[in-house]
């Protein structure tokens, strides 16, 4: 997995020179862009972190780079530069799901906290993706007989009406009942509603 | 009660149809009468001659029986000495050949006895000289018969003879004493009865004929055929038994006068007819031709009233003799009024008189350029309005050269319309040098924003490190550098900006300010003359050349006059007067701008000069700005101040360079 990074996409090497000494001195890891282009060709679905992204650049705008990340399913937060009069087109952005965008001449150290925020974010969704992905390992795990008695668990019937249910004996329920709790690693039934009941999405 | 309009009243009414067919009635029955009188002469003149006819015919008549009278007369004196048996003496000798005269017609004389025996005959006769039935028939037995039985002389048939003669015989009883002596008879020849007994007079005017009971003629007194028809026919007796006598007259008497009257009178009418029918002709003609007169006058009169052009004509001395409707409707006189007007002419405008008495004379002397001249005319109201006029010699139809012709246009509309479209296009040009400035100030504004970015984020980063207090000396330096680089850069930023804008520099020359400041007024006076601003040029002898860029210093000076302009747009009209004056003071000349406007408030006069400051609607705040630019570059000054009379006075000082 790879490490969470501030992208820096600009095309002025001054400014991305000055950027990368800010975000390090704030201790914010990040990595820096000379173009749009060359960003887009080295992305990859499982980075994480942020992108800082300049609206004004000599070929491929900011926008259009934003564009483009979205067709190819990114997921990390866009921070917009925007420059004078480009406002209406960041708002534009913005409602298309940008994370942020702030006006030149930015205050830096705003800058460098909507990223950290940025980050925060991007780090949280990664988690519950990831937790996610564990649930449906364990699930993938179950018998279908284990299944089956985990969903009447869940429905919050007994085990004698599961048994009765099921056609099969207490003792049996019980085993099967321990089995899933064993494999979801949950301790009672509760926990198990609150594991499954996290947002899949 | 309503009031009815009068039909307007037509010019004389077309004749009615009978008009014309009066004057043919009247020929008509002058001809009918004349023809009646005339047939009525002529059957009165053929009464006439059948009149006459009769009467000859019955004279004729009467003379034949007045004949066979004598003849019978003469036959009883002979009858008993012929039939005595005794000699004839010498008295019967000569009765007998006075009988037989040939004017008597009798050709022979008979004397038979009782019994109807020839007795003798005298000549003597054969019988060879009868020809056809009546041979053995002579002398007629039937005639001897019936004579002795009536005792009267009793005439015989005709009978052919030879050499076809026609002879009949007249049977002359004897008695003696209540006895039958005998019978003598004559025998006639009827050719030479009508050889002998019809005068040469009746001969000359009529053919004399006899014709038997069959209609066929037997005997004539002459071989020709008349032509005429008029003829008479009685019954020839005696001798009688069908003969007939025919009388023809030669030819009927040509009466010439009323022929003569009748054919002139028939030529008489004709020509009346003729002459009447062609001056009817003519009349048509001419009334035609007045009708396709007036027609062509309408529409000409319809051209000529509806042309929105001005017509207007001159004789050689410039005196109005012809306007049309909309000359007089955009002039406002009326034509009563125009025609016969000398110049100068009521519509000139007067503060333009001067140029329009000019185009006038060079109009009357011929000088007038084809594509028209442009004056400024007045309206009857006051109103003026500017007019193009074309003027072209007018041509009589003997090709004399009588006057001038012109054609006015009004072409206020036009050059306001022109005014109006290089007002927007200098709008239009305005804004665009907005949007290009506009655009370049937005570049310069990302350009200049990269390196102050750059060095903001370099100066927060390093407050960051120093804020925790653990930055290394060498880092830092680092930064300073690359701060300093970015400074560098935003220098080098403007540098590059300013040196564009330098781009223009000026071209200095020896220029003679008043020159400029002349030539600028002519530039502006148009506009001048269209916002009724007086400009008054006061301007110095002797000024010293300056050295100067000649464009930029108008440049000023348009600007500073249009300036004034705009200053004076809601003073009234009368006192809208800008003076410019130029004068040498302490070394420097000084151009001077005074207007009578409503002067310049301490708030707006702080920021006069800055750049994108204007007062204007339309305006772009560079103007002030650029001038006093100029007059830096040229180590002058611009400055400005309070007018005492109101307004506000701008001076423009350009220093005198040191011989």
């Amino acid at each position: 997995m790879s490490q969470a990074l501030a992208h820096i996409v600009d095309d002025d090497e001054a400014i991305r020179d000055a950027l990368t000494w800010l975000f390090r001195t704030r201790q914010v890891a990040c990595r820096a862009w000379e173009s749009a282009e060359a960003f887009l060709e080295a992305w990859q679905p499982d980075w994480r972190g942020c992108i800082v992204l300049d609206i004004r650049m000599r070929e491929m705008s900011g926008l259009e780079c934003f564009e483009a990340l979205r067709e190819q399913g990114n997921s990390l937060p866009v921070i917009f530069l925007t420059g004078h009069g480009d406002v209406p087109m960041a708002v534009g952005a913005l409602k298309k799901g940008a994370f942020d965008f702030l006006e030149k001449p930015v205050d830096d150290n705003a800058l460098v906290d909507r990223v950290i925020r940025a980050l925060a974010a991007d780090a949280r969704r990664q988690a519950s993706e990831a937790s996610q992905a564990t649930v449906a390992t364990r699930i993938s795990q179950l018998t279908p007989r284990e299944h089956e008695v985990m969903r009447l668990v869940l429905a919050g019937k007994f085990n004698k009406v599961i048994a009765d249910e099921l056609n099969i004996s207490m003792r049996t329920v019980e085993v099967h009942r321990s089995r899933v709790f064993e494999k979801m690693g949950v301790r009672s039934a509760v926990e198990l509603a609150q594991l499954l009941a996290q947002p899949r999405d | 009660m309503p009031h009815t309009a009068l039909p307007p009243a037509s010019s004389t009414p077309p004749p009615p149809s009978w008009y014309w067919s009066l004057p043919y009635a009247a020929v008509a029955l002058f001809i009918a009468a004349m023809a009646a009188l005339l047939w009525l002469i002529h059957r009165e003149d053929a009464e006439e001659q059948r009149a006459t006819l009769i009467t000859d015919v019955l004279w004729m008549e009467q003379n034949f029986s007045f004949q066979f009278e004598r003849n019978n007369a003469l036959l009883v004196q002979l009858g008993p000495e012929l039939l005595a048996d005794s000699p004839a003496g010498t008295t019967t000798e000569a009765r007998l050949k006075r009988a037989l005269d040939p004017e008597s017609g009798i050709v022979r004389v008979l004397w038979l006895d009782p019994d109807g025996k020839v007795k003798g005959a005298a000549p003597p006769f054969t019988n060879h000289e009868m020809v056809g039935e009546t041979t053995g028939t002579f002398p007629s037995a039937a005639a001897f018969r019936l004579a002795r039985s009536l005792g009267r002389p009793v005439y015989s048939e005709s009978y052919a003879v030879l050499e076809n003669q026609t002879q009949f015989e007249v049977h002359q009883p004897i008695f003696e004493g209540g006895r039958h002596l005998g019978t003598v008879v004559g025998v006639y020849s009827l050719n030479a009865l009508l050889a002998r007994q019809v005068p040469w007079w009746f001969s000359e005017r009529y053919r004399v004929s006899v014709t038997n009971n069959l209609g066929v003629e037997i005997a004539a007194k002459s071989k020709v055929s008349p032509l005429a028809t008029l003829a008479y026919e009685i019954p020839f007796e005696p001798p009688g038994h069908g003969l007939n006598l025919v009388i023809t007259a030669y030819k009927s008497e040509v009466r010439w006068i009323p022929l003569l009257l009748m054919g002139s009178l028939g030529v008489l009418a004709a020509a009346i007819v003729w002459s009447l029918w062609q001056l009817r002709r003519h009349m048509q003609r001419r009334q035609a031709a007045e009708q396709a007169l007036s027609g062509e006058h309408a529409f000409r009169k319809a051209m000529e009233d509806s042309l929105k052009t001005g017509m207007r004509a001159r004789d050689l001395n410039g005196r109005i003799t012809y306007v049309n409707p909309a000359f007089c409707r955009m002039v406002g006189w009326s034509a009563e009024e125009l025609v016969g007007m000398q110049p100068p002419m009521p519509y000139w405008a007067p503060e333009a008189i001067e140029h329009t008495s000019g185009v006038h004379q060079q109009i009357l002397g011929g000088n007038a350029p084809a594509q028209g001249l442009e004056v400024r005319l007045m309206r009857k109201s006051g109103e003026r309005f500017d007019a193009l006029l074309i003027e072209a010699p007018l041509i009589d139809d003997q090709g004399r050269h009588i006057g001038w012709m012109g054609s006015v246009v009004d072409v206020t509309e036009q050059k306001r319309a022109q005014e109006l479209a290089r007002q927007q296009q200098e709008r239009l040009q305005a804004t665009a040098r907005l949007v290009t400035m506009g655009e370049m100030a937005s570049t310069l504004a990302h350009e200049l924003n990269q390196p102050l970015a750059a060095i903001s984020s370099y100066n927060t980063g390093c407050l960051n490190m120093l804020e925790h207090g653990s930055i290394a000396p060498d880092e830092l330096t680092g930064v300073l550098q690359k701060i300093g680089k970015q400074a560098q850069r935003a220098a080098q930023i403007i540098r590059r900006v300013h040196a564009f804008v330098r781009r223009s520099e000026p071209k200095f020359e020896t220029v003679d300010l008043n020159g400029v400041i002349r030539e600028a007024v002519g530039l502006v006076e148009p506009d001048a003359a269209r916002r009724s601003v007086g400009i008054d040029v006061d301007l110095a002898d002797g000024l010293p050349p300056v050295l100067a860029d000649p464009v930029m210093i108008e440049q000023v000076a348009i600007n500073l006059i249009r300036n004034g302009m705009d200053a004076m747009a809601d003073t009234p009209r009368r006192e809208r007067r800008l003076h410019l004056a130029t004068r040498a003071e302490d070394g420097m000349l000084v151009f001077s701008v005074t207007d009578r406007g409503r002067g310049i408030d301490p708030e707006v006069a702080e920021k006069l000069f800055a750049p994108f400051f204007t007062t204007k609607e339309e305006g772009m705040g560079m103007g002030l700005n650029i001038c006093r630019s100029i007059a830096e570059l040229h180590r002058g000054r611009l400055s400005f101040e309070p007018n005492p009379d109101g307004g506000t006075i701008f001076r423009f000082t350009l220093p005198v360079p040191h011989p």
